[in-house]
């Protein structure tokens, strides 16, 4: 049983200082087991300017047991699977400690992405490109965060009117937009396919 | 006379009043098993009852000495006449056994059981005024209610009215019990740092579950868990549950669980207290206490010898053998010869000689009594004790003693000691035969089988295990 008590209580300190560190965690729905993480693309990397979401599902065992996060938004990194989402971070696997909460662990996550560890990857491709080849690495990750982590809160409300007058519920084609990371075409499709 | 009742409280270990106490503190004195519903005519459970239905001429002084003016002259005959009456019991009107419980309650139960057949209770009355009354001023019996926080009769009040007690701020010292004064002072005191350490330790929080730990909803979730090794705050529940929790997607129990989940320190134990500390001092005082608390329960594993347990002489808890159960896994395997085998560790094996083994110990119970009682002549215990050869390798092994150094401090028990004595010639009425037979008691009714670890003051206990060879001193914890 998750402890929704120290959940709801890691929400509000997050939510707290939201404008300083630009990190926040909102519910997804109405359970506070599914939560959606945004972190700040940090400065001096090329994930600079993005927005990134992180889709975190809390286990049963939480806080013993670490949560379960994943990227929303697609990422270039060599610790961070480009098709999936999945990270490599210790801290959410065997080092997790209950003493962490969602807020630190989504602050590691933004350091991850400012000091990758190519040498323990999970996208091996990506981790390839960046020894080798670490112009066009930066290349492709300024591009990925450009593509798909640049979602100006204009650009969101003209897609969801988009998706609106096609037909959808504006809820709806607004939290479909968020779970695809903002990406008009992928929102569509899911849309259509739900 | 009127120290003739056991008081219960000593009984129990807790009577604060020492030997001002009105109640006597000696095992053999008769423990007061009157009941006091009886007394005063109004027993609930009749003839069903725990206690004693029975007449006393003389009542126990007590604090609720305001009740006795009613006694005795407003004896109401009973309506009906009195039903069954069985020798010591309680003869029950049936008027009253019709009543219901509640309405008994009403009934001002003043009236003794036995007077409502009329019979004269002027010996109760008188008793009870000499009862209350004392000469020496030690004896008298401070005001429960100014010793409570306020006495509504003031100055008026028949009792002696206690002094002020600085650390309480209650009138409960007694002004001429010095022991009792400083009893109170000192439990007072100890009371005093407790409530001030539980308030310092009102704002700490759990560092899992982010709560203050003592406004938890349940007593047993406010205590916090203290880490050995290091001084980062958790609740109980939290710590325990992390250090317990499956070690899930590669968690390793020994570098993740046991560590603080803060600092990632290893610490190999955690301690429960419903206080937190503000000094190395305090920490080490709330550990001590602890460990000494788990020294007094038996462990769980161990099973009084019949168990094995993982934590061997690092225990914390108490690792004692029941003779018997030792007695029978020796029966049933009598190759492992020696105590240390028995109890399951290998570290005494070298030095086993040093020690004899119980079969041993039996014999010479068997030989010593022989030894007592002479006149007796060589019984049939004796006899089968030499039949099955346990005492030849017990004497071989004096004979080796006797001829090398002996030193008595070598033969601890007495029945070694008179054994030697009596290989020697010499004469064993220097033992204090008394004392001896004594322990011979002790010891057979060990081996009857109603022996009962509760039976031992732990001095005796001490003795009894030294008696059965097993070494005390290894019991210290040291990690």
């Amino acid at each position: 049983m998750v402890d929704f008590s120290r959940v709801q209580k890691e929400l509000q300190e997050c939510n707290k200082d939201v404008k300083l560190s630009g990190i926040s965690v909102k519910p997804k729905a109405d359970s506070l087991s599914h939560l959606i993480g945004t972190i700040p693309g940090p400065v001096d990397s090329p994930y600079e300017g993005g927005t990134f979401l992180i889709d975190i599902v809390l286990p049963d065992g939480y806080p013993f047991e670490p949560p379960k996060m994943k990227f929303l938004t697609k990422v270039w990194h060599p610790n961070i699977s480009s098709q999936s989402g999945a990270i490599c971070l210790d801290i959410l696997k065997d080092q997790w400690s209950p003493a962490l909460t969602l807020k630190t662990a989504l602050v590691s996550i933004q350091a991850l992405l400012s000091a990758p560890e190519p040498d323990d990857p999970q996208d091996a491709v990506v981790a390839q490109q960046y020894l080798r080849d670490h112009q066009t690495f930066l290349g492709t990750a300024r591009y990925w965060t450009e593509a798909f982590a640049k979602m100006s809160s204009h650009g969101i409300e003209e897609k969801v009117q988009r998706l609106v007058e096609m037909g959808f519920p504006e809820a709806l084609a607004r939290s479909t937009l968020e779970g695809v990371g903002g990406d008009e075409n992928l929102a569509l499709e899911k849309l259509c396919s739900s | 006379m009127s120290k003739r009742i056991l008081c219960k409280f000593f009984a129990h270990g807790a009577c604060l009043k020492g030997e001002h106490c009105e109640y006597a503190h000696d095992w053999s004195a008769p423990p007061n098993n009157i009941c006091t519903f009886y007394q005063r005519g109004a027993c609930a459970y009749g003839s069903r009852c725990r206690y004693d239905h029975v007449k006393v001429s003389r009542v126990q002084p007590s604090g609720s000495s305001s009740s006795t003016g009613s006694v005795g002259p407003t004896i109401s005959k009973p309506t009906a006449t009195s039903g069954v009456t069985i020798s010591g019991m309680a003869p029950v009107s049936s008027a009253q056994a019709n009543l219901s419980p509640s309405r008994r309650q009403v009934l001002p139960p003043t009236i003794a059981a036995w007077s409502q057949q009329s019979e004269n209770n002027d010996t109760l009355e008188n008793d009870l005024v000499e009862g209350t009354r004392s000469d020496k001023p030690a004896d008298q019996v401070i005001c429960s209610f100014a010793a409570a926080g306020h006495c509504p009769r003031g100055e008026n009040c028949p009792h002696v009215h206690g002094d002020l007690c600085p650390t309480c701020g209650k009138h409960c010292l007694h002004p001429f019990r010095l022991k009792e004064r400083e009893e109170h002072s000192r439990t007072c005191e100890k009371m005093q740092r407790h409530l001030e350490a539980l308030k310092r330790s009102q704002d700490i929080e759990c560092s899992v579950c982010l709560e203050r730990v003592l406004s938890k909803p349940t007593a047993g979730e406010r205590k916090f868990g203290l880490l050995s090794e290091c001084d980062h705050p958790f609740c109980i529940t939290c710590i325990r549950n992390w250090r317990s929790s499956s070690p899930t997607s590669g968690m390793d129990v020994n570098s993740t669980l046991r560590a603080c989940p803060i600092c990632r320190k290893l610490s190999y134990y955690v301690i429960p207290s419903v206080i937190w500390y503000f000094s190395k001092e305090e920490k080490n005082h709330i550990v001590e206490n602890y460990k000494a608390k788990l020294k007094s329960i038996d462990c769980k594993y161990f099973d009084f010898g019949s168990g094995s347990c993982p934590f061997g002489a690092s225990c914390f808890y108490k690792h004692t053998i029941k003779p018997r159960l030792l007695l029978q896994r020796w029966v049933l395997n009598p190759n492992m010869y020696g105590y240390s085998n028995l109890l399951g560790s290998d570290e005494h094996n070298d030095n086993e000689d040093e020690h004899f083994s119980f079969a041993d110990m039996d014999a010479v119970r068997v030989l010593s009594k022989y030894l007592f009682q002479p006149h007796r002549g060589i019984t049939g215990e004796v006899q089968s004790a030499i039949d099955e050869m346990k005492l030849l390798p017990y004497s071989e092994k004096l004979h080796k003693r006797y001829s090398g150094d002996y030193d008595e401090e070598d033969l601890p028990t007495p029945w070694e000691r008179s054994f030697m004595w009596s290989q020697l010639g010499c004469d064993t009425s220097d033992i204090d035969e008394m004392e001896f037979l004594h322990y011979l008691e002790e010891m057979d009714k060990m081996y009857s089988g109603d022996y009962d670890e509760e039976d031992f003051l732990p001095s005796e206990r001490a003795f009894m295990w030294s008696q059965l060879g097993y070494d005390m001193s290894d019991d210290d914890y040291d990690y």
